[in-house]
């Protein structure tokens, strides 16, 4: 019942890179390139070009090639911005938060029923979770017919449809991935470490934030950038939970394309958001490739 | 001294239950609305439970000629395609980047990896203007294409994945036995690597049934998938058969995931149904 953690698909990934066919390393360069050729293809087509056209597209306007969209994008979505960057970050600190917790306790203590539930939001799609929410924290939402009877109110303020539903829908959706992950990391921190920091007087919870959390910490940043990634690109969550005003960018995009048909501002906030995670990507990117290549 | 374990025991036991509810209610509790709401047929505030529950949506909506039947069709058809194109390309594209010494093969990681690395969205937009150059918005084949460059760096990774954990020894003692390349590959390789192709596949195929943000921008208006239709249903208020038609899009996501939990990493579900 364990997904394979970061730690067992290494040591899967090893035995084909050590254990290569030999002898006809100048015939399988081209038949390797051959055998790529299609997926590259593919991708090169509808991901790369796509990509590329959308930074292209955002300097060119009406006004010729120039800045004009970024001045616009700013002027009338600098709010919005500033809004995105902020919920992205509430949302990351509070799965950090939740995720070290449950890993850590997860990492000395057996719970069967902790380990099996927090996963259920990772084999739910975006866009169940943002209706799901709106069904559980409307006004007249579940949450409420709850919390009413308990505290005896009649009437208690929906978190949907404002910025504390977008977070709790985003951390709903996002910690089990980042749980799982830092997981991983924490079980293959070697037993004698922490019992080292136990004897010597340390407790659990020390233990976790002082010997396991830094060790585990490039596992445990791959879970931070990814969340962050795909909180900050999520058009589903902020249009079924958001409020209508400020939005998040993906929303912003949209609007632009389906009520302006203006692609030129729709760009330019698209690049913002590449520059918004860029440094992010690119850790990502080289661990992921140091990973692959170990 | 046995009333001092006693009192903990009770302690614990409270505790524990506790937090087995909020654990419960926080997690379950949003799944568990929607469920309740695919049943209700009438649900009014304040009452804690729906004043009429029944299949009446359900039968509506899985009755031959409704708009969920249609949809259904459309995604299921949209789905199988994809699987089979991005598994025609990702089988041997997998296999070459676990087995051969491909030049720039850190080039080609990162290509594949950008997908994750960076928001989609943009990308979709741009897709979309370029598909109107060439009348594929509104089409199936517009769709497939999306969902395929969703699913693709998937797929990829995980038939990777799959061949790497073969021992290359048994392709060189079937290479010693005098049997060919291609034959080493469809008889030893293939059936060896099944059970993690099929894993993709799957995966696949639910990427495919529940993408919804490049589905929005390159099929509309005409391409109605199931998950275009739940965010209609959902943003008009049907409650019932935008509840309805999640549950139908979580049964197999949640069924096939838990199935084929081992063959997953953690990094590949965070791209589901964004």
């Amino acid at each position: 019942m364990r997904l394979a953690s970061s730690k067992q698909a290494s040591s899967v990934s090893k035995p084909g890179k050590t254990q290569r066919p030999r002898g006809r390393a100048g015939q399988s360069n081209l038949s390797g390139i051959l055998l790529v050729l299609p997926a590259l293809i593919v991708l090169g087509v509808l991901y790369i070009y796509p990509l590329i056209s959308s930074i292209i597209m955002s300097f060119v306007s009406e006004q010729g090639i120039g800045l004009y969209n970024y001045r616009k994008a700013i002027n009338l979505y600098w709010v919005d911005i500033f809004f995105t960057i902020g919920i992205t970050l509430i949302s990351l600190a509070i799965v950090f938060i939740i995720s070290v917790a449950i890993a850590g306790y997860l990492r000395f203590n057996q719970w069967p029923f902790l380990n099996f539930v927090y996963r259920l939001p990772l084999f739910i799609p975006f866009l169940i979770a943002g209706h799901s929410m709106r069904v559980f924290l409307a006004p007249h939402g579940i949450l409420n017919i709850i919390l009413t009877r308990i505290t005896g109110i009649p009437e208690l303020p929906g978190l949907a449809f404002g910025w504390p539903g977008l977070v709790i829908a985003f951390v709903w959706k996002q910690f089990p991935q980042a749980t799982l992950l830092i997981l991983g990391a924490f079980q293959s921190v070697p037993d004698s470490c922490i019992e080292a920091a136990l004897n010597l007087g340390s407790n659990k919870f020390r233990a976790i934030w002082q010997i396991v959390l830094p060790i585990a910490s490039p596992t445990v940043l791959v879970a931070m950038v990814l969340t962050f990634v795909s909180t900050i690109g999520c058009l589903t969550i902020p249009l079924l939970i958001g409020p209508s005003k400020p939005v998040m960018l993906p929303v912003d995009m949209s609007f632009r394309i389906t009520y302006f048909n203006d692609w030129g501002v729709a760009n330019a906030l698209g690049v913002i958001s590449y520059l918004l995670v860029i440094g992010l990507s690119f850790y990502y990117l080289r661990y992921m490739v140091k990973k692959e290549e170990a | 001294m046995q009333d001092v374990t006693r009192t903990n025991w009770w302690k614990r036991m409270i505790l524990r239950t506790i937090a087995v509810t909020l654990i419960g209610l926080a997690i379950i509790g949003p799944l568990a609305g929607t469920l309740i709401w695919s049943f209700a047929e009438k649900w009014y505030w304040p009452s804690a439970f729906p004043q009429q529950v029944g299949l009446k949506y359900w039968k509506a909506s899985l009755s031959g000629q409704s708009q969920v039947m249609e949809s259904l069709w459309v995604s299921l058809l949209i789905a199988v395609i994809v699987v089979v194109l991005a598994m025609l390309i990702s089988v041997p594209a997998g296999y070459a980047l676990a087995r051969y010494d491909i030049p720039w093969k850190r080039i080609l990681l990162v290509i594949f990896l950008m997908p994750q690395a960076f928001p989609q969205l943009p990308v979709f937009i741009n897709m979309t203007s370029m598909f109107y150059r060439y009348n594929l918005v509104g089409t199936v084949t517009g769709v497939v294409a999306v969902h395929l460059v969703v699913s693709l760096v998937y797929s990829v990774w995980i038939t990777t994945a799959a061949f790497k954990s073969i021992p290359v020894s048994l392709e060189e003692a079937a290479v010693n036995l005098g049997a060919n390349r291609l034959k080493v590959f469809f008889r030893i390789t293939l059936p060896l690597a099944a059970p993690g192709l099929i894993a993709s596949s799957i995966f696949v195929f639910i990427t495919s049934l529940d993408e919804f943000t490049g589905t929005f921008f390159v099929g509309a208006p005409f391409i109605q998938t199931l998950p275009i239709l739940m965010y209609t249903a959902s943003m008009g208020y049907n409650m019932q058969y935008a509840s309805v038609i999640a549950v139908l899009l979580t049964i197999p996501a949640l069924f096939f995931m838990l199935v084929l939990e081992r063959f997953l990493k953690a990094e590949y579900i965070s791209g589901l149904g964004v």
